[in-house]
């Protein structure tokens, strides 16, 4: 288990993460997207304990997370930008984790080779950016973590590459349950692969559920009616998002599908469309219902 | 065993628990025939494992299937004529079909007739 209990996070003068608390169960596979400068990256680093958080708690398997060599050594983080060291071949770092990691796995590594198609004899830093990552994903499931800590991992791998490393990911998963946290912009990707969602913005942490839960939750609806359209209608729902598209109206509600179905019928509409929302959507209006929302700009 | 669609915007827990339904109904899986497990499963269709076992316990819920500890889950014993929901649905679907074509002008007899002439195709002839 993962758990960040009242997290703040000062940079100079800019409050990065301000009283952020998130909580991955263990054997899950949690997603953190956010908007530009929403603090994933930072929270990620302080939950892998390479920044140490200003006020909070961070645990991992209910231990303190900073400096803790036993739950480090349990867990793997890939950031954002990968570092590996210079002149160092796939084969030369995958000899250091195997001093470094208890639990490194030989016998993964060798498997992996045929998975992954690198020369484990080339010096990584001459690799392209998506076979640096394959680079480093093929090192961090030989090392078998307890804990896979991800910041934009797909980014810059080609649709087979994804799928396959989605594959190894949810393996892991599966056998072992190891726990998995992942961020990124690509929602579509989230969308079949996490179980629960953290939504971060300007620091702080504003939707945490299980997906399927914030699915149900929120409903798009399309609906059109003989001449005017009931001015009472929905009233007593949360409207998220309302508009008008010739004579058919665009509703975004919260509630449960059922009493918005009830509520609409009563109207007696003449076209009736409910539609459950993607992750992208929710994420939009989720985001404009705090005041960041799509505007388009006319240059 | 089957295909999601991961374009649809249906929650996969949902997509994942009508087809199982669908696949126990027509008796494709047997009366307690095992089912795959949710490692196998979510390996096979690269699906979180999470959401696997979330739509197992669904089916148990809903009396479809069972699970016996350690071994795995289960097709359960199944009223094979229960097929009120999907009937419910299709007498739905059908009303709207039939008011759209009532409507653009397709006249009651010829209704009349697509039906026999499927009832026809469907049972071969029998009278």
């Amino acid at each position: 288990m993962i758990e960040a209990k009242n997290i703040s996070k000062m940079f100079d003068d800019s409050a990065a993460l301000t009283d952020v608390s998130i909580n991955v169960k263990k054997g899950s596979i949690y997603g953190l997207v956010g908007s530009n400068g929403a603090g994933k990256t930072t929270l990620l680093k302080i939950l892998a304990g390479v920044y140490r958080q200003d006020q909070g708690e961070v645990l991992i398997d209910n231990q303190k997370v900073f400096e803790n060599i036993e739950i480090k050594s349990k867990t793997v983080f890939i950031p954002d930008s990968l570092y590996f060291f210079s002149q160092y071949t796939v084969k030369d770092m995958a000899i250091f984790y195997q001093r470094i990691y208890a639990n490194w796995n030989e016998e993964r590594y060798q498997i992996l080779k045929n998975a992954f198609q690198l020369d484990e004899h080339k010096k990584i830093q001459q690799m392209s950016k998506g076979m640096q990552r394959q680079a480093a994903f093929w090192l961090a499931l030989s090392i078998t973590p307890d804990f896979l800590i991800l910041d934009e991992p797909l980014d810059g791998l080609d649709p087979i590459m994804r799928q396959k490393v989605r594959n190894l990911i949810i393996q892991d998963t599966a056998e072992r349950e190891m726990t998995v946290l992942i961020s990124s912009h690509n929602l579509r990707e989230l969308e079949d692969l996490c179980d629960n969602i953290g939504i971060l913005h300007q620091g702080r942490l504003i939707v945490e559920k299980e997906l399927d839960d914030l699915k149900s939750d929120i409903h798009k609806i399309q609906a059109a009616f003989q001449g005017d359209q009931p001015k009472k209608i929905f009233q007593n729902k949360n409207v998220l998002y309302h508009e008008k598209r010739g004579s058919v109206r665009l509703f975004i509600i919260r509630g449960k599908k059922e009493e918005i179905i009830q509520e609409v019928s009563q109207y007696q509409p003449l076209v009736l469309d409910i539609l459950p929302l993607t992750l992208e959507e929710i994420f939009i209006y989720e985001m404009g219902g705090i005041g960041y929302e799509i505007k388009n700009i006319v240059i | 065993m089957f295909e999601l669609d991961l374009r649809s915007r249906k929650p996969i827990y949902e997509q994942l628990v009508e087809k199982l339904k669908v696949l126990i109904i027509s008796e494709v899986l047997k009366t307690d025939e095992q089912l795959p497990s949710v490692r196998v499963l979510s390996t096979q269709l690269t699906i979180n494992p999470n959401t696997i076992q979330k739509a197992y316990r669904e089916l148990e819920r809903q009396g479809y299937i069972y699970s016996l500890p350690g071994k795995g889950n289960f097709v359960a014993r199944v009223t094979r004529d229960g097929n009120t929901e999907r009937l419910a649905k299709l007498r739905e679907e059908l009303v709207k079909i039939l008011s759209e074509a009532i409507y653009l002008g397709m006249k009651k007899e010829d209704i009349i007739k697509i039906i026999s002439e499927v009832d026809v195709m469907v049972r071969g002839g029998e009278k």
